[in-house]
Formats: C-alpha cells, sequence, structure tokens
C-alpha cells in the first residue's frame, strides 16, 4: 500500500511535468495548426537562463523560475514576431519544420551560451516531508503537484469564462472567420506562443532538480507530451492534459512493477497499440472532411 | 421503358449534426443518358454526388449500380477509392489538376488503375513497365488529339488558361474504361462560348465513349442544352424530375430558384 | 558525349565518376584523410535524404525515426558481417529488411490517421531503438559501441578504404536512378497527386494508405542502407550517434536542399554534413565554439522555409534568371 501510494504521488509529480509541457503544445496547434516540437527545447533553455540567475544572485529558486518564466514568455514573443508571424501562409507542415530549425537553434545556442557542463537547480522547498499511512512524500512534491494542478485550473478557468479566453477559443476553431470578426488572431497567438514557452519552462525546471539542467534535459519530456497528445486527442484543450497524467501514471507504474529498462519502451508501444483501437484518442471526436 | 439503368439511388439519406443535407432521395440514370441533378445553393447536389463517390457514407439508402458484366452492386461501404474501378469517375467543381506535372501526365494520373506494375518493376525499368507506360501514353496522346490539345501535351499545368484545365480534367476521367462519368459543376468559371464548347464536348463524349453522364449543375443554360432527363432537389428532397422541358415548366422548382410569389 | 551530359542517367553517372576521384586526389596529397571522410558522410547521408526526400516532399510526412532506422541497419549488419561472419552482401539484405518490416508496421498503425501522427509516432520508435542500442550489449556494444570492417565483396574482394567510397558512389548512383525510375512512373504521379489533394487521389483510384506506407517504406530503406555504409565506412557506432539531433540533420538535408528533387538532396547533404567540417570548423574564432553547426543548420531550416521554400538547389538558376532579366531591362532602359 504504501508503495503505491508513493508511486501514485510520484506520478502525480512527473504526470504535472509532462501536462505543463503538452498544454503548451496544445495551445499552439490550436490556435496555429503547428505541432510545436520545439517545446522541449525552449523549456530547456529557459531554464538555464533561470538557473544562471539563481547562480548569479542569492535568490529563492521559486524567483529563479519566475524570471524563467518571464524570460520564456518574451522567447515566446520573440519566436513569433519574427518567425512565426511571417509563415502565417506557409502550410502546416513548413511551421512544423520550422520548429523543427528552433530545436536545432536552441540547442546550438545554448552550449554557446551557458556551457556545456550540466547545472543543478535546487528544489523549491529544500527538505521536510509529509508522512502518509506509511508513505513519505516530500514537501517539494506536493508544491509541484499544486503548482502544475493550479495552473492548469487557472488557465482553464481563462479559457472558458474570460473575453480573451472566448478568443482564443475562437481562434483555435476557425482562424479566418475569428480574424473577420475582429478577433485580434495575432496577438492571441503571440499569446499562444509566449504562454507555451512559460509553461515549458516551469515543466522544466520542476523536473530539473531530478535530473539536472542539460542540454538534452527536455528530450523525454518532448516526447511523453506530444504522446500526452495523442493519447489525449488534439482536439480539445483538456485532453492532452488528462492524457499527460496517465502517461505519468503507467510510466511510473510500468518502471516499477515491470521493468526499469523497458518501462518507457512498453509504454510507446503500448500506447501505439492503442491508436489501433482510437485512432482519435481517449477525447478525440471524429472530424468529417468537406470534400 | 426497357432501358437499362446504370445508376440508381434508392432512398439516400444523410445528416451533418442534427441537419438533414440530403432526405429520402431517389433517382436513376440510364445507360447512356446525360442526367442533369440541379437545385439551388445549398440544395445538397454536392452532398448527393459525394455519396454517390462514397467520400460521405449515407446514414440511408442505397446506392445502386450496374457493373460492366451486368452485375449490379450496392456502392455504399464501398472504399472510396475502388470506385473508379467500377467504371464511375468524376471530376471536381474546383479542378483538382496536378500544376508540376505536363497536361499529358495529368492524364496519365486518370489511368491510374490500369497501370499493374509495381514500384520495383518500375525503379528497374522492366519491361513491362516501360511496355504499359508506352502504351497508355498512347492512349494520352489520343485523348487530347480527341480534346484538340495534342500540342500543348508537354506544357505544365499551372499557368494553362481555366478552360484547358477543365478539358483536361474531363479527359482524365476518360482514360479508364468510364461506364458513368459525374462532372461538379462544370461550366462553373466558364463564358457563354465556352460554355457552349463544353456543351458539345459533353455530348461528343457521351456519343464516342458510350457512357452515361451525370451533370451536377447550377449553371441552368448548361443544364436545359444537353440534359435529356432532369432532376431537381430542394433542402436534399426531390422537387420534381422530368424532361427539361417539364423541369422549366414546374411551379414548384420556379418557386425554389425564383423564390415565392406573393 | 553531348547526349550522355544532356540524359539524366549521364548526369548521374558522371557525377558518380566525379565522385570516385576523390579518394585519388587524397592519394596525390591535394586533400586530407580526413576531408575523404567528410566527402563519405556526405554521400551516406544523401542517400537517407533522397528516401526522406520523398517521403517528405512527395507525401508530406515527417519521420523522426531516421536516425533509429540508420543505427538499425549499422549495427545489424556489423553484428552479421563482424560476429556471425555472414556475407556483406547478405547481410546487407538482411539489415535493411529489418528496418522496412518495422517500419511498415508502424506506418500501417499512424499512417491511418493525420500526417503528423508518423513524426510522433516516429520519435517515439527512435526512443526504443536508442534504448535497445544501449541495452542489447551482445549485438550493439553497449555504450562501448560496436566496430565493423570494410565490405569483403563475395568472399573475395576485400575492400580498404578507398574501395569502400567507390562503393558508395556507385551506390548512391544507383540510388538516384532507381528513385528517379519510379518518381517518373506511376508510383511518383500517385504520390504527387495525393500531396496535391487527397482527393482527386481517391477519385482516381489511388489508395492514400497504400502509396503513404510505399512513401515511408522508400524512406526506411534508405535509411537503412545508409546506416549499413555508415558503419562499414566510418567502422564504428556507438548509440548517441542515432539521436533525434541526427534525424533532423537528414531532414535539413531536404529542406535546405529543395524537396522533390533529387540533387537537392545532394546538394543539401554537402550543406548540413560538408559546410561546418570543411569549412566553419576552420574559421577563427568563431570556428571553436560549441553547437555552431547546430545553429548554422537550424537558421537555414528556418530562413529556407521562410524565404526560399523551393530551396537552394534552385539557388543558381535563380540567380542566372535575375541576372539575365536585369540585362533584359538594362538593354530596355538603354532604348
Amino acid at each position: 500500500m504504501s508503495t503505491f501510494l508513493q508511486l501514485l504521488f510520484s506520478s502525480l509529480e512527473t504526470g504535472s511535468v509532462y501536462a505543463l509541457a503538452a498544454l503548451g503544445i496544445i495551445i499552439i496547434f490550436r490556435t496555429s495548426k503547428t505541432t510545436n516540437f520545439a517545446q522541449g527545447s525552449l523549456g530547456m533553455f529557459n531554464a538555464f537562463v533561470a538557473t544562471i540567475f539563481l547562480m548569479s544572485n542569492n535568490i529563492s529558486p521559486l524567483v529563479a523560475a519566475v524570471v524563467g518564466m518571464i524570460s520564456a514568455f518574451t522567447t515566446g514573443v520573440v519566436i513569433d514576431l519574427i518567425i512565426m508571424r511571417r509563415a502565417k501562409n506557409i502550410s502546416p507542415l513548413s511551421k512544423q519544420i520550422i520548429t523543427f530549425g528552433l530545436i536545432m537553434l536552441l540547442s546550438g545556442v545554448a552550449p554557446m551560451v551557458f556551457g556545456t557542463s550540466p547545472l543543478s537547480f535546487p528544489r523549491f522547498i529544500q527538505s521536510g516531508t509529509l508522512e502518509m499511512v506509511s508513505a513519505s512524500i516530500t514537501h517539494n512534491a506536493f508544491l509541484n503537484i499544486g503548482i502544475g494542478i493550479a495552473i492548469m485550473l487557472s488557465l482553464f478557468y481563462f479559457l472558458q469564462k474570460t473575453k480573451w479566453g472566448l478568443a482564443v477559443r475562437v481562434t483555435a476553431s476557425n482562424e479566418q472567420t475569428a480574424r473577420l470578426m475582429g478577433v485580434p488572431t495575432k496577438t492571441v497567438t503571440m499569446g499562444a506562443w509566449a504562454v507555451a514557452a512559460a509553461l515549458g519552462t516551469l515543466s522544466a525546471l520542476m523536473l530539473a532538480p531530478a535530473i539536472t539542467v542539460n542540454i538534452s534535459m527536455m528530450d523525454n519530456v518532448q516526447i511523453n507530451a506530444l504522446i500526452a497528445c495523442v493519447l489525449g486527442g488534439f482536439q480539445t484543450f483538456y485532453g492532452p492534459v488528462i492524457g499527460a497524467y496517465i502517461i505519468g501514471l503507467s510510466k511510473n507504474m510500468l518502471v516499477y512493477y515491470v521493468s526499469s529498462t523497458w518501462g518507457d519502451a512498453i509504454l510507446y508501444t503500448l500506447i501505439l497499440g492503442f491508436m489501433v483501437f482510437r485512432p482519435n484518442g481517449i477525447i478525440g471526436k471524429r472530424i468529417i472532411k468537406k470534400v | 421503358m426497357d432501358k437499362k439503368k446504370i445508376l440508381s439511388v434508392e432512398n439516400l439519406s444523410i445528416a451533418f449534426g442534427g441537419l438533414k443535407a440530403v432526405d429520402n432521395l431517389s433517382f436513376s440514370i440510364n445507360e447512356r443518358e446525360i442526367y442533369g441533378l440541379i437545385g439551388p445553393n445549398g440544395a445538397g447536389k454536392t452532398t448527393v454526388f459525394n455519396c454517390i463517390t462514397q467520400f460521405y457514407r449515407p446514414n440511408e439508402g442505397q446506392v445502386l449500380f450496374t457493373k460492366k458484366d451486368g452485375e449490379v452492386l450496392d456502392l455504399v461501404g464501398k472504399k472510396t477509392h475502388d470506385i473508379i474501378k467500377l467504371g464511375l469517375v468524376r471530376t471536381f467543381q474546383n479542378v483538382e489538376l496536378i500544376q508540376e506535372l505536363s497536361l499529358i501526365d495529368n492524364l496519365l494520373i486518370g489511368a491510374h488503375i490500369e497501370f499493374k506494375t509495381g514500384i520495383i518493376s518500375q525503379a528497374l525499368r522492366l519491361r513491362s513497365a516501360v511496355k504499359e507506360e508506352t502504351e497508355l501514353r498512347a492512349k494520352a496522346l489520343g485523348i487530347l488529339e480527341f480534346l484538340e490539345l495534342k500540342d500543348k501535351k508537354d506544357e505544365l499545368a499551372s499557368g494553362q488558361p481555366y478552360g484547358v484545365l477543365k478539358k483536361i480534367e474531363l479527359g482524365r476521367t476518360l482514360m479508364g474504361h468510364p461506364k458513368l462519368i459525374i462532372l461538379d459543376e462544370p461550366a462553373a468559371g466558364l463564358n457563354d462560348t465556352e460554355t457552349n464548347k463544353l456543351a458539345d464536348l459533353i455530348k461528343l463524349i457521351r456519343d464516342q465513349y458510350k457512357c452515361s453522364i451525370l451533370l451536377v449543375e447550377h449553371d441552368m443554360r448548361l443544364v436545359m442544352d444537353i440534359c435529356d432527363r432532369i432532376c431537381a432537389i430542394n433542402f436534399g428532397k426531390k422537387l420534381a424530375e422530368g424532361t427539361p422541358k417539364e423541369i422549366q415548366l414546374n411551379k414548384e422548382v420556379q418557386e425554389a430558384y425564383l423564390g415565392k410569389e406573393e | 558525349m553531348k547526349n550522355m551530359i544532356n540524359s539524366v542517367y549521364g548526369k548521374y553517372i558522371l557525377f558518380g565518376i566525379a565522385l570516385c576521384l576523390t579518394p585519388m586526389l587524397q592519394s596525390f596529397g591535394l586533400i586530407s584523410s580526413a576531408t575523404v571522410t567528410i566527402f563519405g558522410t556526405i554521400i551516406f547521408y544523401a542517400i537517407v535524404g533522397i528516401g526522406l526526400n520523398v517521403l517528405l516532399g512527395y507525401s508530406g510526412l515527417i519521420s523522426l525515426g531516421t536516425a533509429g532506422f540508420m543505427g538499425l541497419g549499422a549495427y545489424i549488419s556489423a553484428y552479421l558481417t563482424n560476429d556471425m561472419k555472414v556475407p556483406f552482401i547478405i547481410s546487407l539484405i538482411v539489415s535493411v529488411t529489418i528496418p522496412l518490416v518495422i517500419g511498415l508496421i508502424i506506418g500501417l498503425i499512424s499512417l491511418r490517421i493525420e500526417g503528423y501522427y508518423l513524426a510522433i509516432a516516429t520519435l517515439g520508435v527512435a526512443e526504443i531503438f536508442r534504448q535497445v542500442f544501449i541495452e542489447f550489449e551482445v549485438i550493439t556494444g553497449g555504450f562501448s559501441g560496436k566496430s565493423a570492417s570494410y565490405p569483403k565483396l563475395f568472399n573475395l574482394i576485400q575492400l580498404d578504404r578507398a574501395l569502400t567510397f567507390i562503393l558508395m558512389s556507385v551506390i548512391l548512383v544507383i540510388i538516384m536512378i532507381l528513385t528517379n525510375n519510379f518518381i517518373h512512373a506511376p508510383t511518383g504521379r500517385a504520390l504527387l497527386t495525393m500531396r496535391g489533394s487527397e482527393a482527386a487521389a481517391q477519385a482516381m483510384g489511388i489508395n492514400l494508405l497504400k502509396y503513404k506506407l510505399i512513401a515511408f517504406a522508400v524512406a526506411t530503406l534508405y535509411a537503412g542502407l545508409g546506416g549499413v555504409l555508415y558503419v562499414h565506412f566510418i567502422r564504428f557506432a556507438y548509440p548517441s550517434t542515432w539521436s533525434l539531433t541526427l534525424s533532423l540533420q537528414v531532414l535539413a538535408i531536404i529542406v535546405i536542399g529543395g524537396m522533390r528533387t533529387i540533387s537537392g538532396s545532394i546538394i543539401g547533404s554537402f550543406i548540413v554534413f560538408g559546410i561546418p567540417e570543411l569549412v566553419l570548423k576552420r574559421l577563427p574564432v568563431i570556428g571553436n565554439i560549441d553547437g555552431l553547426s547546430f545553429i548554422f543548420t537550424g537558421i537555414l531550416i528556418i530562413t529556407v522555409v521562410l524565404f526560399y521554400p523551393r530551396g537552394l538547389v534552385y539557388f543558381g538558376s535563380d540567380i542566372k534568371k535575375a541576372i539575365r532579366s536585369k540585362k533584359a531591362a538594362d538593354v530596355s532602359f538603354k532604348k
């Protein structure tokens, strides 16, 4: 029981990391029809920024995280202004290729600016655990799970209840009509890139204490976040989030109970199999293509 | 009435969401007939069309097609890419040609199902692959001659005038062995002279290739000109069926097109 | 002779002969041994690039498993020839068939859905491959890597480095000719139609799934072949080589070089794998910067997609055209 509880909480923590990244991917996908493969790289890059800032100033890691997210927000805006805005009229495929270019660019610039050696980023809460039944959960884990859920809930509130949220949803459903109706779709798309980059950075910083800040730190998260979108379906904002928690849970279970080496491989194979039966994901709807 | 039916649509219905786009529609087309399907914008013409060619799966009803050997087959549930093999070919409203291919290569796409060799024999240029390419290329050249476009055969499709593209798309349907050709608004975007020429061409195709033609059209002149029989629909339902004269005089059709007189 | 230069085959063969001269330049002391290695690298990545070009250029699909399939081919061939003493030719056939079969299964599952699912599925599969390369030490040598030797043809002729280079050039030319053949045949036309309009393709009787699978099969087949050539030319394979970055670099070959052209893949391979090694690393000051080649490739991908989407293969002819029209403009201006 205690192992299970321990696993459950660590799954929620992993799930939050994936969910934040997946949410970033789906926000961009829905507003600009681009599968952003550079989500992880954006997170990695700005995690370096946060870490460097933390190392040169005597501040709490939470403040550093905020700095990192602001820097990510700016990166997102810059990417939209300089690149994606010009790419307005090119095919989704070409936009996707641009995100591959971004991966290369960011993983080339990062070692140039921040050096090649991995850096360490501390937990938000250094010590302290909470004993539950017979499992001990760190305060930091609770904080991470809490931050993850709080951010997601506020984003969903924003999407469903506010005027700007409506603008995002309208853009997602039909960009052209939205533009004609006076929705500032350019700002929406820019915001999407900015928020996505910030979410990716937070996701990277939650993961950082466990694996250090290094150039390939987000590779695994990037894959899992994309697969979360496949699992949850690309048609809703919340599907990928649910997918992310399912992946976090099943990954930890497989790694613990089945095989620590092949856990990931088994999970990916299972999801590939799942795609045979539910090609549009758990939440996904079938879309009739107009001829 | 012992004319043989080539296609008969029976009790066809399809709904998108709650909206019934086609509602219990039945009509049939005889061999060697030019049949028109008309209706105002949004009447469901294209949907009927897509249900026949299996781009959409109808909710109810049958689409019965008489094969070359006389066997009658329900098309519903067949794979979209298998339809052409039965001799049922379509064109598109906004001309779907491949811009970076020459006109003759575009015609060869229409003969896709006629090619029997696979990628390996094509890569190795085996004799069988070269032979069928030569034969079908000759056939395509014949069709270009028929369309009076022979001297343009190696020009790219991009940049050609609209009339030429429409002709090539028509020619593409002739590359297989068509029994029924479905034309989706062939007169759209053409001027009067071009429309007249098109009318002649369609009749010529029917006579030379001994096939039936289903015309889905908005342009009344073309339909009245060349169709043997016409089916008028509105809101997915049949309004009337008959000869062009009968349709022209039909009150309901007039109302649907011109609005009710108060 | 003139006929030969004008025909496509003739051009390919002349190009191949020119390539074959590279090792001789080394024996005359004109270029270094490292340069020959770089040119060899350009050759096998060009082959992989041509395969991916069929996939991306003609069917608009992306595979991120390219490096994984290359690695699979490389390790299998290294194991078969070195440990099992299987003749090179048979090993080559087995080593491209296995990636092909795995590729077909993945394609069959993911291609039924939207196009971008293939990219994600292959990304996941590449991750599985990476784990396999590390863990299956018996075959792959794990982290310490796996060595292979220059090919021995028909158990008789042991090739040396120069001859292996020539063998690779010959295979590249053969691949160019075969690809050119099926691209200008019903298969190529069907792929183009599918890219232009899926609806029109279906109406013409083109089975979308079948042709997407064919395109993906070509990509995995060429990737496997590229991997085999890699391991027998470089003579060593490490798991870290077969990374996502490598898959992206191969993708960059096509994007930068030019889609739907065979020569584009070769120019692209030269730009992505040749220029950083031959030019950038020799530049003063910035030559030593870590990640310079990534920055170079990344920026090129983005700028080419945005400003020169047809690819750099057309650069020469476009410049010629520009000069000609400028001359014409000057002439008319003088009049």
